[in-house]
């Protein structure tokens, strides 16, 4: 079952042996689950007639509704709960929670309802953010402490790795599997977490985890971000991502205000797959692709415009105020793509992103230092280049060329910060420190075994399709090594004593520090054109190339002032 | 997808913390309510047990208390506002007229078939249920508009939301209807100009020979031929007539449509969106906030000048003014009047204060002929009952 449907599912149960109007109480974090998964307009067919947040100071008593209430169980949520049942503002009282509750929050609860209004308490597991069938997210605040050790600030190293252990048990709640769970063994954070979900999902919950066994287990594999750093840092072409790349979306909503000249209705727009037809069949599209088919939208369209214009018969006028809602939900629909696709082209115009992009993708994919090296200083001499993309090329030339000339390199530094007035120095050798060759296990260059070598060859002299979508993020090699049943032990090895035999049906990738739109675009791709094995991919947050600098640079802020590094 | 039911366990908790807590507080037994049959609105009335220890007092129009009950628990009894009985009542007019709908189609399929009689009963019946859906559709569209021009009260958003839910089924329905009658329609004039068609093709052979015979006699028509031709303008006048009602329908609709996309939500917008929904409401009230520092800062500058004309706009319309209702809710809707400025006793126009907001609206709060008063962007009649 694909995640959206399984949150849907969980919300409509919630909400459909109540009778009667309801208002429905959410957390910041559940906001965004029930957000992406359900509108308001469905709400409304079930007779939620008011949403609010569980901080609401609203005094208003509202007897005559039942309250649904969807939270986390954190502890500041059952205070605000408590406070809430002691003075109660409805009718009925329904608490939902969407993980595992501690039996002492259920008792603080039980003795705060002294006048016994709440008339349910469960829990359901829809923990996580189903952004897309197949991608999942958590919106993690604070997500740069996976690149500090414990020891800098213990309790929110604990707090993320909670949440994520949280997260991922109930994306296997929802899909009522337990799996075989493997982790990257350079990453200390992938093992802990790991560690702690088998921990969870085989020791502490057995009971609620315990369901039937099919033939294969499912895997759960958690890595580190850091063993792919190429793929945060690149510039993307295909749609969705390049929205999320230049522009930026949160919870499948791009906020435009800041975009130039946009119609009011335009400020704030909904990208969601399972709302938008055209959206799910042009996510991804590469940009050339992507323009071709806005323009037959754009086309037929303005048929339908034309004809409506010629009205004659009163046939002609009935039909058109029949066709009247389709027609502007239409018209809404393509004016919101044809803005972002506007916009994102003079993004592109502006930062000069086609020369930029294309050494981009020669660093990530081609070797050749010199031509590499000559490339980017010519790029970094060049006035029209933004500070942002110079630091991403010295990025990338650094971390594919890391020991290959280090005098270069440091002129490169050099020159960097010179040029970049906001760059702050010593960022890029601290990329190395964390995400380096030495610290890296996964073949990002695809130079470490003949193999992969004699295969680059080949790709080289075969010529790619597309010069600026050629890049392939490390995570469709290591799906292909899953389903081949190839993903050495050595580098990603079991918990304790699990083990599988054969291939996995269900996969779960969950990366520590992030995913990024082109790797959910090749999970998807890859579930289309290989149906015996589904992989759902997962991260704290999704990043994009700005994200990924900013944590980045808080993380290496910390790291400088903290003693313990 | 696996869930996991707690409410045993918590009862148990609850049950067994009841006993051991302090008997102070109340012990009824929660609510009892009564469940309309439809499922459609809530508990008409409800029965809440609050505690001595947690007096009620803030502004809670729904809720009357009983003060002179002293016996450690007393009840709450609370009504439903009045609009929910108009959205009761809107639903079941929708009701009424699904039923009638699925009537209409029926008497549609009747009529199209071929009869021996004249049809006209069937017209008959067609027209009277058609008049029925379009009477209950209007008096569904007024009575929505009614819940909204309502005295607003705490809950706008509620209603906003009923309103837009009820609208989109209305709309829904309406856009049934039409459909319904532009294919009964189209199949009526198939069938007419099919019977007219071969009319006139028989027409045409069977005249023929009358014509070779009348050739000298080519004035007028023959009376076969008038017959006909009486009869074809007869249907030409019954299929404009109906056509003509079907239109007048159409229009009545339109009209209902257009008023009703107002209220309806685009599906997949960002109207759509839960999160957005909720920002809204607290954007509305930082807006509100910054509109009242806005006047407030006004309100400073002519605090020394001499002419106050703010203070005589407002006439002796107001009459009571609340003098403090409570903490403002996140929503913005009570009214906040924080009276611990600094009042000027002395007596006179046109006194100014801070103010806050009342029914999302900025305002001030002065005084007119000693009267306190409040100015807003309309004036508002404060029930007394609110005058603390």
């Amino acid at each position: 079952m694909v995640l959206v449907s399984l949150v849907r599912d969980y919300i409509g149960r919630m909400l459909q042996d109540i009778p009667g109007m309801k208002v429905l109480v959410l957390d910041s974090q559940t906001v965004s689950i029930v957000s992406v998964a359900y509108s308001q307009s469905e709400l409304l067919k079930k007779e939620v007639f008011l949403v609010e947040l569980v901080d609401s100071m609203s005094k208003e008593t509202m007897a005559h509704l039942k309250a649904v209430y969807f939270l986390r169980p954190t502890t500041e949520n059952i205070q605000k709960l408590r406070r809430q049942l002691v003075k109660p503002r409805f009718g009925e009282y329904h608490l939902f929670f969407s993980n595992i509750l501690k039996i002492t929050q259920i008792q603080v609860l039980a003795d705060s309802d002294e006048q016994e209004i709440v008339h349910q308490v469960q829990e359901f597991f829809a923990d996580f953010c189903a952004i897309d069938p197949y991608h999942f997210t958590f919106n993690m605040p604070m997500n740069h402490i996976y690149m500090l050790p414990t020891v800098v600030d213990p309790p929110t190293f604990q707090s993320f790795c909670d949440r994520a252990v949280d997260g991922i048990a109930g994306v296997f709640l929802a899909l009522k599997r337990r799996p075989v769970i493997r982790y990257q063994r350079t990453s200390d954070i992938a093992k802990r977490i790991a560690q702690e979900s088998a921990k969870l999902m085989y020791e502490q919950e057995t009971s609620l985890f315990d369901f039937r066994r099919t033939e294969f287990s499912p895997l759960l594999l958690v890595i580190d971000r850091r063993d792919d750093p190429v793929t945060p840092l690149l510039n993307q072409w295909t749609y969705q991502a390049m929205v999320h790349e230049l522009i930026g979306i949160e919870d499948n909503k791009v906020d435009l205000t800041n975009v130039g000249k946009v119609a009011n209705e335009q400020q704030e727009v909904v990208l969601s797959s399972e709302q938008d037809s055209f959206f799910k069949a042009n996510m991804y599209e590469n940009f050339g692709d992507l323009g071709m088919n806005i323009k037959t939208m754009v086309d037929e369209f303005q048929q339908i415009a034309k004809s409506n214009q010629n009205i004659q018969t009163i046939e002609d006028m009935s039909k058109f105020v029949n066709n009247y809602p389709e027609y502007r939900k239409m018209q809404g629909n393509v004016s919101k793509h044809v803005t972002l696709v506007t916009e994102m082209s003079r993004i592109v115009q502006e930062r000069k992103l086609m020369i930029v992009s294309q050494t981009e993708q020669e660093l990530a994919c081609n070797s050749g230092q010199a031509a590499a090296f000559e490339t980017v200083t010519n790029l970094l001499n060049n006035e029209d280049i933004s500070d942002i993309d110079r630091l991403r090329l010295v990025m990338l030339y650094a971390l594919r060329y890391e020991k290959e000339s280090p005098v270069q390199l440091m002129q490169l530094f050099n020159k960097l910060a010179s040029h970049s007035a906001k760059y702050k120095p010593g960022l890029v050798q601290f990329l190395l420190k964390q995400a380096g060759v030495d610290k890296r296990i996964g073949d990002l260059y695809g130079n470490r075994d003949l193999l992969s070598i004699a295969r680059n060859m080949a790709r080289g002299i075969k010529g790619v399709e597309n010069v600026y979508t050629q890049h392939q993020p490390l995570l469709f090699q290591t799906m292909e090594n899953i389903i081949k049943g190839r993903l050495k032990d050595v580098d990603y090895p079991f918990i304790g004593n699990h083990f599988q035999q054969g291939r996995p049906q269900d996969v779960v990738i969950f990366i520590v520090g992030g995913t990024t739109y082109e790797e959910a675009r090749a999970v998807a791709l890859h579930n289309a054109s290989n149906p015996g094995t589904r992989f759902i991919l997962g991260g704290s947050v999704v990043l994009n190339s700005k994200r990924f600098l900013r944590d980045l640079e808080e993380a290496q802020t910390i790291s400088r002032t903290s003693h313990a590094v | 997808m696996s869930t996991r039911n707690r409410t045993p366990l918590y009862r148990k908790y609850r049950d067994a913390l009841r006993s051991v807590r302090v008997p102070v507080a109340s012990s009824l037994p929660s609510s009892s309510s009564a469940a309309s049959s439809g499922g459609r609105a809530g508990p008409v009335i409800e029965m809440v047990s609050t505690s001595l220890l947690h007096p009620a007092r803030s502004y809670a129009p729904l809720s009357t208390e009983d003060p002179s009950n002293s016996s450690p628990a007393h009840l709450t009894v609370s009504l439903p506002p009045a609009w929910v009985d108009l959205s009761e009542e809107i639903s079941v007019n929708m009701q009424h007229a699904r039923k009638k709908m699925s009537d209409l189609v029926k008497a549609h399929e009747k009529d199209l078939m071929p009869s021996f009689g004249d049809g006209k009963e069937d017209q008959h019946a067609i027209e009277v249920l058609t008049h029925d859906i379009t009477y209950l559709l209007k008096k569904s569209e007024k009575q929505l508009m009614k819940i909204s021009s309502s005295a607003p009260s705490g809950d706008s958003n509620i209603r906003k939301n009923v309103q837009r839910s009820l609208a989109t089924d209305l709309q829904n329905l309406s856009m049934e209807l039409r459909k319904k009658q532009s294919l009964y329609l189209k199949r009526l004039r198939e069938q007419k100009e099919g019977q007219d068609g071969f009319d006139l093709n028989m027409n045409m052979n069977g005249n023929r020979p009358t014509m070779e015979d009348d050739e000298f006699d080519d004035i007028g028509f023959s009376e076969h031929q008038m017959s006909q031709l009486e009869k074809n303008e007869a249907f030409t006048r019954e299929r404009e007539r109906e056509i003509a009602q079907v239109v007048e329908s159409v229009n009545e609709l339109a009209q209902i449509m257009k008023d009703l996309s107002v209220l309806v939500i685009d599906q997949g917008t960002i109207i759509d969106r839960i999160d957005h929904n909720i920002q809204n409401v607290a954007s509305s009230v930082e807006k509100g906030y910054k509109e009242l520092h806005k006047v407030l800062s006004l309100c400073l500058r002519r605090k020394n000048t001499k002419k106050r004309r703010n203070g005589y706009v407002c006439d002796s319309s107001c009459h009571n003014v609340l003098h403090y209702a409570g903490p403002p809710n996140t929503k913005g809707i009570t009214l906040l009047i924080n009276t611990n400025t600094n009042w000027n006793k002395s007596s006179g126009r046109g006194r100014y204060s801070v103010a806050g907001l009342f029914r999302g609206n900025p305002c001030i709060l002065f005084f007119f002929n000693d009267l306190p008063c409040v100015f807003t962007y309309s004036l508002y009649f404060i029930p007394s009952f609110l005058w603390n």
